[in-house]
């Protein structure tokens, strides 16, 4: 048989059942669309947080701690974090202080590095108050593109008294339109240990819910710039507050932010408890962080980390593959049905196919034409349902982060291949459905079947 | 992708068809039946004999065999110069699509299809492109009488006329052997002569070799060459009428 004819064959086979070949395709259309917009939903996050990470430069930083440290107290480049580390005796700990920071800006590769300070603070504007953390940025940071602003300018200066804002914050200070907002004076109150204020003979009452022996002072800064929150999550992955060091270094205040940096004091540690590079390029990564460690520093680098989330995102897309399966598995076995159904029907045509002279394989593969066009059928119009659907998820969705100060994004991605994988995916698990089914068609007796009604 | 053109169709040999010694047993349950009981005759190209004999003496099960559709116990069928029992299934199916027209007590037409397309099926098995198909089938609609009704379904149309797109579909692959199983079962005595009397016809112009089974003993006293009675599974009497 000729490929056209195989083609109008089933199509008026299909055509002569209307109804059930509606459903069954309907079972396919559902089947697919689930899992359209469940993977163009994994998609849509993975290419969020890998577009998120490039255009924030996240792919070119490489943090420094002090040798045996880093987040939560781990060095994320020691094969086993659970094995102590062993530091050879007589070994004196390297100091992440100003000379190594000039030591690390001077590697070839390195753009930039700067110290991770923050501080807590109290943050007055517009009759509002928000307690924050304070991010020391410096001023040729905060001019790069690493930081994106909504209105106004960058600081230009290490030692300005001004501040860019993060507009989500703005937001939580009620501010209608962060644009209004530059050139206008902000409140920072912060506070720093006083001694003043202990009383030396009742220290009981400090561990007892007393007043702590801090004070408040409070400092003005003019609003420069106004950051753009990044959209993943509320507000960005900065601080919602940046200053320049030289405007900070005037601020007296704790000198921890965490118990991570108390537990450090105790140690006596002195030093920054992080430093920020920035490399030229992500090729640059690895060889910037070879000569840190040389220096003696843990490293850690997003670059690396970015394939544990890579491989997190695949088990994501796995998990809700495995869901859009399940709706797909169902919809094979409506086709089972239908094709099983159909040969029970058209027993007396098969009969009269084979009479006629149809082989084997013509009555096999007028079935499984019949189901791969309700495969194909399925595939298109589940694709077609798959992306409305995500399009109202992502209306409803953005329509209420964007109520919370979100700003809108697209959750869902639809590149190419998940269009040509639909399909593919469509016709092949209808091919499969068909193919039992066609098979029974192929081997019905032709002398029971033109006697059969 | 077949192409009908490409496909030899079987040369005549001396015998259109020789059966030898053909048996048929069915097995119903724990017992053997037998149908066909060392079956053996001969036709001659271009004949048309006539099978004729009471229910059950093996008529349909004989033209099952020789059409292709069943598969003997025992014995031979030879269909010009090839051996059935030696063909593969699809050499079987390619036996049935250009080797041999059939014909149905029953008419056996698609109902959901013109009468057109009931005569053009079988060439869509051949691969012969549609335009091809369609005139083929339109000729020999004309033919058999039917050039006005080809657009209409088989419910439309009368018995006879049924009857009439069965033989236009059994001739459409020009095959030279047609097997006609009781083609008039179904039809009042006057059709049923026009209906002989056309596969006669088609006889005589289109040098066509026929075996008719039919319990109409007189009709095919009538128009066919030679009756082969049978009765319980065996050949009862061989009778050469012209």
């Amino acid at each position: 048989m000729r490929f056209r004819d195989h083609l109008e064959l089933s199509l008026s086979n299909l055509w002569k059942v209307k109804l059930r070949t509606l459903l069954t395709t309907a079972g396919v259309v559902v089947g697919i669309g689930a899992l359209v917009s469940m993977m163009s939903f994994g998609t849509g996050m993975q290419k969020n947080v890998t577009e998120t990470f490039k255009s924030l430069d996240l792919f070119n930083s490489i943090t420094v701690f002090p040798a045996g440290s880093g987040p939560g107290g781990a060095d994320p480049d020691r094969p086993d974090p659970r094995q102590p580390r062993r530091i050879p005796a007589g070994t004196a700990k390297a100091v992440l202080d100003d000379r190594a920071l000039d030591a690390i800006a001077r590697i070839p590769g390195v753009e930039t590095v700067y110290p991770d300070v923050s501080f807590p603070a109290l943050v007055r504007f517009n009759g509002r108050e928000e307690f924050r953390l304070v991010q020391v940025l410096p001023a040729k940071i905060a001019g790069s593109r690493m930081i994106k602003l909504r209105a106004g300018k960058p600081y230009l200066s290490d030692d300005a008294d001004e501040i860019i804002v993060n507009e989500y914050l703005l937001r939580r200070l009620d501010v209608k339109d962060p644009a209004s907002v530059t050139g206008k004076k902000l409140e920072i109150a912060s506070v720093s240990f006083d001694l003043g204020r202990l009383n030396p003979m009742n220290l009981s009452s400090l561990f007892q819910g007393g007043k702590l022996p801090v004070s408040e002072e409070t400092y003005e800064f003019v609003i420069v710039g106004v950051g753009e929150s990044t959209g993943f999550g509320p507000g960005s992955i900065w601080n919602e507050l940046m200053i320049p060091p030289g405007a900070a270094g005037k601020i007296k205040k704790l000198p921890f932010t965490s118990i991570w940096d108390i537990f450090r004091l105790q140690e006596g540690a002195i030093g920054y408890a992080a430093l920020n590079v920035r490399v030229s390029s992500p090729g640059e990564v690895d060889a910037v962080k070879s000569r840190i460690k040389e220096m003696g520093f843990s490293t850690f680098a997003l670059a690396d980390q970015f394939t544990q989330v890579r491989q997190a995102f695949f088990f994501l897309d796995m998990i809700l593959a495995a869901v859009g399966m399940i709706a797909i598995f169902v919809a094979a076995l409506g086709i089972v049905n239908t094709m099983v159904m159909s040969i029970l029907e058209r027993t007396r045509e098969i009969g009269i196919m084979k009479a006629v002279g149809a082989s084997d394989g013509d009555v096999r593969s007028v079935f499984v034409f019949e189901s791969s066009i309700i495969g194909f059928a399925g595939g298109l119009l589940g694709y077609g349902l798959g992306w409305i659907v995500s399009r109202v998820i992502n209306r409803v969705v953005n329509y209420f982060l964007a109520r919370q100060g979100v700003p809108a994004i697209d959750y869902f991605a639809f590149p190419w291949w998940l269009f040509a994988g639909a399909m593919v995916f469509a016709v092949a698990v209808s091919l499969a459905a068909g193919i039992y089914p066609a098979h029974r068609a192929a081997l019905v007796d032709p002398v029971k079947a033109l006697r059969h009604d | 992708m077949r192409n009908a053109v490409a496909e030899p169709i079987p040369q005549c040999p001396s015998a259109a068809v020789e059966v030898r010694g053909l048996a048929k047993i069915y097995r119903l349950g724990r017992v053997d039946v037998p149908a066909l009981r060392d079956v053996s005759f001969r036709i001659e190209p271009g004949r048309f004999t006539a099978v004729t004999g009471v229910s059950g003496s093996g008529k349909s099960t004989l033209l099952n065999l020789v059409g292709g559709l069943d598969t003997a116990s025992a014995g031979s069928i030879t269909v010009m110069g090839k051996d059935l029992a030696q063909m593969s299934r699809d050499g079987l199916a390619r036996y049935r699509r250009i080797g041999v027209g059939m014909i149905f007590q029953s008419f056996n037409l698609l109902s959901s299809r013109t009468a057109l397309e009931n005569v053009e099926f079988p060439l869509l098995f051949a691969g012969v492109p549609k335009a091809e198909r369609r005139e083929r089938a339109a000729a020999l609609l004309d033919q058999v009488g039917l050039a006005g009704r080809s657009r209409h379904r088989p419910i439309e149309l009368s018995g006879g006329e049924q009857q009439r797109v069965a033989i236009a579909r059994a001739l459409v692959n020009r095959p030279p052997l047609v097997l006609a199983d009781e083609p008039t079962g179904n039809l009042d005595s006057r059709t049923a002569r026009e209906i002989v009397g056309l596969l006669a016809e088609l006889n005589r112009s289109r040098e066509l070799t026929i075996l008719m089974v039919t319990h109409e003993t007189a009709l095919a006293r009538e128009f066919a060459h030679a009756v082969i009675r049978l009765h319980d599974g065996r050949v009862e009497a061989e009778e050469k009428l012209r």
